[in-house]
């Protein structure tokens, strides 16, 4: 096997070596299955937190910045504005004109991306594990801030504009039901509105308040970033300290106050969609605050009703009853169960013919909830839930090319001031008992926590007539 | 079901893109980093079973995960014309249970091994795969074999994966993209199943147990099947599994070959979406496969054309003239068989202004090659795309399946990158002028008929549904 240096381009070669009917008795070592992420955490003077993790697997690098402010936090006549800012991001600072960013990226062999969630903003690239200097710096001019015209915010506003068209207005279940149950089930403003935004208010935007949200929010301060992949870390802490150490701290970051009154009632709101041929069904309860022993149990139960083909809601709405093909659950429609903090929603979802009401699906899927709430897990379906979330949780690490493990690094840096707690996760887990999973679901499965939306068919597709399939 | 309702993680990503104007002058210039650090390729080891069955296996990584996939060489490309999707009920079928398993038996088994069982087909190529701890990658081995070698195929539930079947293609007709690409393949392969992209509710309601049980005795075999095995395990172990539950496996016969002879000419087709706030384009031609020598040219003229963030058309129609959000090109290929095309979805009042620019991309290449910088800039980045292919369980599964479907050389891996950096400005012009000729092209929009049709006069004469 020939070592060689790709990253450099000219006259690279690699062997991938395929040796032919190796002897089937060699001896081998023992499997060893322990896994744990290194972690190095500290703070800069300007209050960046900075979480270094390497790994040499494959000689690459993914560089991470999380800024604390998500879809939550946008300003009130500005729905959808903390995602528009997301895209002013990559239209130019101090040293890097308009897109010179992505070039830059591109250029050094890299992929990259930004996205918006519920409780951050998050830039990161992918890149030649060489190039981890340039990419400390690039972040680290953003971060002083932006250098765009009138003619940039123009541009990107026609940008959102058509992903909006594209994501939500052109597409059957647009929205379904990750824009529409926040809207409907939360009663605080910021987890209650439309976060991809009005496109009135998308178009209201002006360069001011591109400077303003920036101001607000984007500080070393109220910011990680997070570095994982085959790299020194004493290289890269005199490189952070070199091109971040410098960024003046901002303003302290107001307070908001983001929190959900506890649920009395049970909701139920119906949506006509013009474009959808056959109905659908979603419902989704507020989950336990985030850290509490109940949402490590909430955890479990979501594996136990919901997460793949043995779950018990699938097990009984597509097996059994075949009302579907799937049942979609999730903690966080936007993340994972990790990658968030504030009020939440676990929200099912799915999608169903019009022979079969809403009210049906929902009584059998009631038993199901029912059972949990009554019936304490037996050891087999507990231990199995931890198997799947332990492996899930690898899973997530593992996602592009490691830019999961730099995810759940810089959430636990940035809302937990404490990165390594991805290690112990899994003992989070073990910790809980049959009986705090009996507890939790009594108070967070009940039917007055729950909100419920159904799609129905529109005009355009002929209504219910439309929706026949056979069984 | 999945693909056609949502994908959240694609959903308020940023997609950054693309530089439009000329570069500003920086008053800093970006650290050029350190020195190019060593890649090596996974080592992998071959070996083939009595029966013909290829394996491949292939330890990668630090994180203790198996991912064993079984790749047979059969999908729709082995239906006839009233059979469209007999090979996905299949699929669905099979993974209802096996002689000795239930359905739920195999959920719970995969489940316990902290994976899933996952059954795919596709055009020609076809899998059943998991990826578990690596504590149990044997387990999974025997998982696999046994619902490939002994489906039950119940009866009981060949109604209840029909009545799915049949909501996922009304939903999939509903969406801009499905229809417009439906489209496209029907016009560019009359006649053959590439150009079946959905069936008829009539068809779906139509198959019996019968036809999926024969679908299944024809097309699955060790013959025509290879499996890869790559992340942690323990390869005398692994080895044992796969020698132990699949020698039992019936050979069956070689692959099918059905090279289709796609149509190539201008035509424009309008499929009306009456109020539609964007036109949905696809606009492509055939062209050469993996297999010829200059694909990997027209790779690098495609990620500069249109294939990457930073290429000229995103650059023109997103960053510059904001019609779109998304806009991509690709070549698609098959054994034997690939196209061009460009994807947009925009704004329906610039669907023709759209068009014109794209056009305008491919002429500029076509009449002036690029500059070094420009297409150095290319090189880099696909050299760096390689190394992530090359840098994962699946990405890995994903290159080698490719060589062997396209029956590419042993040292195309190793020789991949100096090909990428051989391609000259003078070749990528070449390429657009033989490859990706505007006049050939077939032009699909999904849009609304009254605001888009006299926008496209200019194409052609648009035919109309």
């Amino acid at each position: 096997m020939r070592r060689t240096s790709l990253w450099a381009g000219a006259a690279a070669t690699v062997a991938m070596a395929l040796t032919a009917c190796q002897p089937a008795d060699q001896p081998t070592a023992e499997l060893d299955t322990s896994f744990s992420v290194p972690v190095e955490y500290y703070t800069l003077d300007n209050g960046l937190r900075v979480v270094l993790s390497p790994d040499n697997t494959a000689p690459i690098v993914t560089v991470a910045v999380y800024y604390n402010v998500g879809l939550r936090l946008e300003p009130r006549d500005r729905t959808g504005f903390a995602h528009l800012f997301e895209h002013m991001m990559f239209q130019g600072s101090e040293n890097l004109g308009k897109m010179e960013f992505v070039r830059l990226v591109q250029e050094v062999g890299g992929v990259l991306n930004g996205s918006t969630r519920m409780d951050f903003t998050n830039y990161f690239e992918i890149v030649p594990a060489h190039k981890l200097e340039t990419m400390l710096w690039a972040e680290a001019d953003r971060m002083k801030g932006l250098a765009i015209t009138q003619e940039n915010l123009t541009n990107q506003q026609g940008v959102v504009s058509n992903e909006v068209k594209v994501n939500v207005l052109n597409q059957p279940y647009g929205g379904f039901p990750w824009l529409d149950m926040p809207q409907l089930a939360n009663t605080n403003w910021y987890n209650a509105h439309n976060f991809y935004g009005e496109l009135s208010d998308l178009e209201a935007a002006t360069l001011e308040d591109v400077q303003d949200f920036f101001d607000t929010f984007y500080a070393p301060n109220n910011a990680a970033l997070a570095v994982v992949g085959d790299f020194d870390p004493a290289e890269a802490r005199a490189w952070i300290e070199q091109y971040f150490g410098p960024i003046a701290a901002g303003p302290e970051v107001p307070e908001f106050d983001i929190s959900e009154p506890r649920q009395e009632e049970e909701k139920r709101s119906s949506k006509v969609d013009d474009l959808a041929p056959r109905p659908a069904l979603a419902f989704a309860y507020h989950t336990p605050e985030r850290n509490s022993p109940e949402y490590w149990a909430f955890g479990l139960i979501d594996q136990i009703l919901v997460q793949g083909e043995d779950s018990r809601l699938f097990q009984r709405l597509v097996q059994e009853d075949g009302f579907t093909a799937g049942v979609s659950g999730s903690m966080n429609d936007l993340g994972n169960m990790y990658n968030y903090e504030g009020p939440m929603l676990w929200t099912v979802s799915l999608y169903h013919d019009a022979d079969v009401s809403a009210d049906d699906i929902l009584a059998a899927a009631d038993e199901v909830v029912e059972r949990i709430r009554t019936e304490p897990v037996d050891e087999e379906t507990l231990a199995r839930a931890r198997i799947k979330l332990k492996s899930g949780l690898l899973n997530s690490m593992e996602g592009l090319f490691g830019f999961g493990r730099a995810d759940l690094l810089a959430s636990f840096a940035l809302f937990d001031d404490d990165p390594s707690r991805i290690n112990r996760i899994e003992e989070e887990f073990a910790a809980v008992t049959p009986e705090l999973i009996l507890q939790t679901a009594q108070e967070y499965l009940r039917p007055t926590n729950r909100t419920i939306l159904t799609v129905e068919p529109g005009a355009a597709q002929g209504g219910a007539a439309a929706g026949a399939g056979s069984r | 079901m999945r693909a056609t309702t949502r994908s959240l993680a694609a959903l308020l990503g940023g997609l950054a893109v693309v530089a439009s104007a000329g570069m500003a002058i920086a008053q800093e210039t970006p650290p050029a980093g350190g020195e190019p650090k060593d890649f090596n390729l996974a080592e992998a080891t071959e070996f083939e079973l009595p029966n013909g069955l290829g394996v491949t296996m292939v330890p990668y990584g630090k994180v203790p995960k198996t991912t064993v996939q079984l790749v047979i060489r059969t999908g729709n490309i082995d239906e006839s014309a009233d059979e469209v999707w007999l090979a996905d009920l299949m699929g669905d079928l099979m993974k209802e249970g096996t002689t000795t398993r239930s359905a739920e038996d195999i959920a719970r088994e995969a489940a316990s091994m902290g994976g899933s069982l996952n059954i795919g087909l596709g055009l020609d190529r076809s899998s059943v795969s998991g990826t578990v701890l690596a504590e149990f990658g044997t387990d999974l081995v025997a998982l696999i074999a046994d619902v490939t070698l002994n489906p039950a195929f119940p009866e009981s539930e060949l109604d209840r994966l029909r009545a799915d079947r049949i909501r996922q293609v009304s939903i999939a007709r509903t969406r801009a993209q499905s229809v417009t690409q439906e489209r496209f393949r029907a016009v560019m392969y009359p006649d053959h199943p590439y150009g079946r992209l959905y069936p008829t509710e009539e068809q779906l309601q139509g198959y019996t147990l019968e036809q999926v049980r024969g679908f299944y005795e024809a097309n699955f075999g060790a013959a025509r099947s290879h499996l890869y095995v790559t992340g942690m395990f323990d390869e005398a172990a692994i080895r044992e599994a796969i020698e132990a539950a699949f020698s039992g496996w019936k050979e069956g016969p070689p692959p099918t070959v059905d090279i289709p002879e796609p149509v190539t000419g201008r035509a424009v087709h309008i499929l009306d979406r009456p109020g539609a706030p964007q036109s949905t384009i696809q606009v492509g031609l055939p062209t050469v496969d993996p297999s010829h020598e200059d694909f990997v040219a027209l790779t690098v003229t495609d990620a500069l054309l249109g294939g990457s963030f930073a290429s000229r058309i995103t650059a023109n129609i997103r960053e510059d003239k904001g019609y779109t959000y998304s806009p991509f090109s690709q070549v698609s290929s098959r054994y034997r068989d690939a196209y061009w095309v460009e994807m947009a979805d925009v704004t329906t009042a610039v669907t023709g202004a759209s068009l014109d620019e794209i056009f305008y991309e491919i002429d500029r290449l076509a009449n002036e090659p690029p500059s070094e910088e420009e297409l150095r800039g290319i090189q880099n980045y696909l050299a760096g795309i390689f190394v992530l292919q090359n840098s994962s369980r699946g990405g890995i599964v994903g290159q080698l399946a490719y060589m062997r479907l396209h029956g590419l050389p042993d040292d195309y891996l190793e020789t991949y990158v100096d090909r990428i950096y051989a391609v000259t400005p003078e070749e990528v012009q070449r390429m657009v002028q033989e490859y990706i000729r505007p006049d050939d092209m077939l032009l699909v929009v999904t849009g609304d008929r009254a605001q888009v049709e006299e926008q496209l006069v200019e194409f052609g004469t648009p035919i109309v549904d």
